[in-house]
């Protein structure tokens, strides 16, 4: 049986390496053993996948969905119910890198097939990830590959490329690249293309699909990163994928999304790294393994500045952390049933719209998910259902609390339901406040059950309204 | 000189035209689950639309040579309301009889869309009902509603009386997997869309199992989630072979007689929505001259009813069009 530690880990891992879970399920996998549970999520093939024919037969307008809204419930009910967490939280991971928003592309499939993309192969090869990125029509589009030719050359693709989807700007003081390297990197692009697709009437648009026209490629010399040659898009990809700086691009981001909030990425060429030693373990396992993401995660979860209990908590949650999270731990459409669509606009009141990020360059990430207005969101929704002792998983967590003796003191009380909806640490000062709350209606009893919901459902209000459920 | 003859070639089908486009008001249809076809070949068509678009579920009426009648029924839960409408059925009296699978309930509306009763509640327990889907009315007036996820076909009167039931949850014969369409040949047998098993199931009007036809893949007399079946007068069986994006006729025994695929002619309500911008008339020459057969195909059909004059009409879900094939005797040259 898994002791306390074991499960606070396990809490640990599945809020970073998923969005949350249910006490039960925390529990389960606690007894399943850390190692055996990281080398489940990193290998999704070997756990069910979510019904897929069932979500189309309840929402059958999921198929080829137009309209972005479909898309992105779609979306969020993956993330709340796929049993390959991981898998679903690299598609958010990417999402979050490599930028394309619905503002411009004005194609929720699109969008829809970008995720899915990602979803499929974001712990794959990161060469190959880069391939894909550089033929999804999308991206294409997005970033107007599609408006540079041969005689009149676009290097908006080219330079987001280097800076923002593989290389970064500068690593250790030092520049990544030159101008001269992002006008080779367009030129090599040149004739990466769309062909014609249905427009939306009368029976829908037709996927995007992706088409080289080698008429409009420019075949010439380009020297790239000190390499020259007659290079074209995949030979600049071998290059970038060699590169240390590339290394030390996946390893940062990988650490600021799975570990700790680092500084925003414009600071990466002055600002060192905040555990050096993570990122050059990380940097090890990309070259080691022939770039493959996984090896580097599998570094990352297994390792102790993963488990230290400084980073837990550490990390504000992303909108759609708080969102998903929140909804996995009440049980809140875990079946597919109406009501989903204002559910997953949630992550875009809270700053984070979904499938339209505000720029090429992504959301700040960190404290800057906070400000007046945003908390205010993300309290009243986590409170909202927090405290709706309907749903099966705030039923579920109630039960718990029963379980723990007939009676419960105002300070029992507090630390049954702070474990049960974490194990969640607080601040001293928090901690006074809801025992203070706790004493005000003295202890409680299971006597009267429908009195002990209500208050153990205001206890986990309060909770959520605490500063410390914005972290994860 | 000789020659040879393979499989059944007394009968054939020759696509005729198409009704509809994606719209979500008016001439068109978005996102349709189920039809039904009256003796005039007028033809009601729910509207399954999506949550954040519910202007788009109705029940819309049209003739099968697309002349727009009317459309009825909102979004919501009062009377006359559908959340998840799925099936529907014309009883003897041509009344329309919809299943909602959220509501758990039967809506009876008039041909012009009064509202005229409704029946049905939630739950697993006679004559209770768990998402119900396809929905077959006899002669006599017997209504066979598929009860999915109690996987069971239930049997109530027009008004909505309880008779009985069939089927269980299993892959055995007689067992059922979250079924979804239905229909009745005309010695009163029932067609279910065994739709998480693959296969055609048939029973006798008592519910004893008579058939199964059909398994898992996309080959000959194989199902990917069938969600639609229709008998015609000759026993023929046609399904609605969902994922496989296609429609796979069966003979009378199950032998597999043909397939469908898809042959859309743009209709003409699609041609009036074309018509009003010349910009998207040249974006799909172009993607016409890429890949012709995307818009000719059958994108995830879902309902297929046979009219009194043979002509089998195909929904087609994500297109929001049906697609009407001729049943043909004599040789077709194709």
């Amino acid at each position: 049986m898994a002791d306390q530690q074991d499960v606070a880990l396990m809490a640990h891992l599945l809020r970073r390496a998923g969005f949350g879970a249910s006490r039960d399920e925390i529990e389960a996998k606690a007894a399943q053993g850390y190692d055996s549970v990281v080398d489940e999520l990193l290998n999704p093939d070997t756990v069910p996948n979510v019904e897929e024919d069932l979500l189309m037969r309840y929402m059958p307008a999921y198929h080829e969905a137009a309209a972005i809204e479909t898309n992105i419930q779609a979306w969020v009910w993956r993330m709340i119910n796929t049993p390959r967490q991981l898998q679903e939280k690299m598609a958010l991971f990417w999402h979050m890198i490599f930028c394309a928003g619905h503002s411009k592309i004005d194609s929720g499939q699109e969008m829809g097939r970008m995720i899915a993309m990602f979803r499929e192969h974001g712990m794959g090869n990161f060469r190959h990830l880069l391939w894909l990125l550089s033929t999804s029509p999308a991206m294409v589009y997005y970033l107007d590959n599609s408006e540079s030719h041969k005689t009149n050359l676009n290097e908006n693709y080219g330079r987001e490329l280097l800076e923002l989807f593989s290389l970064g700007v500068g690593k250790d003081e030092e520049f990544n690249y030159s101008e001269d390297d992002v006008k080779a990197c367009a030129r090599a692009f040149t004739g990466w293309n769309i062909a014609p697709s249905y427009p939306p009437f009368p029976y829908g648009r037709s996927p995007w699909e992706f088409r080289f026209d080698p008429a409009d490629h420019d075949d010439s010399e380009k020297t790239f990163l000190g390499e020259t040659g007659n290079l074209n898009g995949d030979d600049v990809l071998d290059i970038i994928a060699r590169q240390p700086a590339t290394a030390r691009f996946l390893a940062r981001h990988l650490y600021n999304f799975f570990v700790a909030d680092d500084v925003q990425i414009p600071a990466w060429r002055l600002t060192p790294p905040r555990d050096m030693k993570a990122i050059e373990a990380m940097e090890k396992a990309y070259f080691d393994s022939g770039y493959e993401i996984k090896a580097m995660l599998e570094v990352l979860f297994k390792s102790d500045f993963f488990k230290a209990e400084d980073v837990r908590y550490a990390k504000v949650k992303n909108p759609a952390e708080m969102v998903v999270g929140t909804m996995r731990l009440v049980g809140e459409h875990r079946d597919i049933q109406p009501g989903l669509f204002e559910f997953s606009q949630e992550p875009k009141y809270m700053g984070m719209d979904l499938m339209n990020p505000p720029t090429v360059e992504g959301w700040h990430t960190g404290r800057e998910w906070i400000d007046s207005g945003t908390l205010v969101e993300r309290i009243n929704f986590a409170a909202d259902l927090m405290g709706n002792t309907e749903l099966p998983g705030v039923q579920s967590l109630v039960g718990r609390l029963m379980a723990q003796g007939d009676t419960l003191t105002p300070d029992q009380f507090v630390a049954g339901c702070l474990d049960l909806t974490g194990p969640l640490t607080v601040t001293d000062d928090t901690l006074q406040q809801l025992r203070t709350h706790a004493s005000k209606d003295g202890d409680l009893s299971t006597a009267n059950q429908a009195e002990f919901s209500r208050r153990a459902g205001e206890m986990f209000q309060m909770i959520a309204a605490t500063a410390e459920f914005q972290f994860e | 000189m000789s020659t040879h003859f393979f499989g059944l070639t007394s009968r054939t089908y020759e696509y005729s035209h198409s009704v509809g486009r994606n719209e979500f008001a008016g001439t068109g249809f978005r996102n349709p689950s189920d039809m039904a076809v009256d003796a005039e070949g007028t033809v009601y068509v729910v509207n399954r639309s999506y949550e954040n678009r519910p202007d788009g579920v109705r029940i819309t009426a049209c003739t099968l040579d697309e002349e727009y009648i009317s459309e009825f029924g909102t979004y919501g839960e009062e009377d006359g309301n559908f959340i998840w409408p799925a099936g529907i059925a014309l009883d003897s009296q041509e009344r329309l009889f919809i299943t909602d699978e959220w509501l758990n309930r039967v809506t009876i509306m008039s041909k012009d869309g009064e509202f005229l009763g409704k029946w049905g509640s939630g739950g697993s327990g006679d004559g209770e009902m768990d998402r119900p889907a396809g929905i077959a009315i006899s002669e006599d007036g017997t209504v066979f509603i598929v009860d999915s996820r109690n996987s069971r076909v239930q049997k109530f009167t027009l008004d909505g009386q309880y008779l009985g039931q069939f089927g269980s949850f299993g892959s055995g014969p007689g067992q059922l997997n979250m079924p979804w369409g239905i229909d009745l040949d005309k010695e009163g047998n029932v067609y279910v869309a065994d739709w998480r098993n693959d296969r055609i199931q048939v029973f006798n009007s008592d519910g004893e199992w008579q058939a199964s036809y059909g398994q898992s893949g996309d080959g000959v007399g194989q199902f990917n989630r069938p969600n639609g079946v229709a008998v015609d007068e000759d026993g023929d069986i046609y399904v609605a072979d969902w994922l496989n994006d296609r429609v796979q006729v069966l003979a009378p025994d199950g032998r597999f007689v043909t397939q469908m695929v898809g042959d859309h002619v743009m209709s003409q309500w699609g041609k009036d929505k074309l018509l009003s911008n010349p910009d998207m008339i040249r974006q799909r020459a172009l993607a016409f001259a890429n890949d012709p057969t995307y818009e000719r195909n059958f994108a995830h059909p879902c309902a297929v009813r046979v009219d009194s004059q043979d002509r089998v009409c195909v929904l087609d879900h994500t297109r929001g069009r049906i697609q009407v094939y001729s049943k043909v005797k004599d040789p077709v040259l194709v």
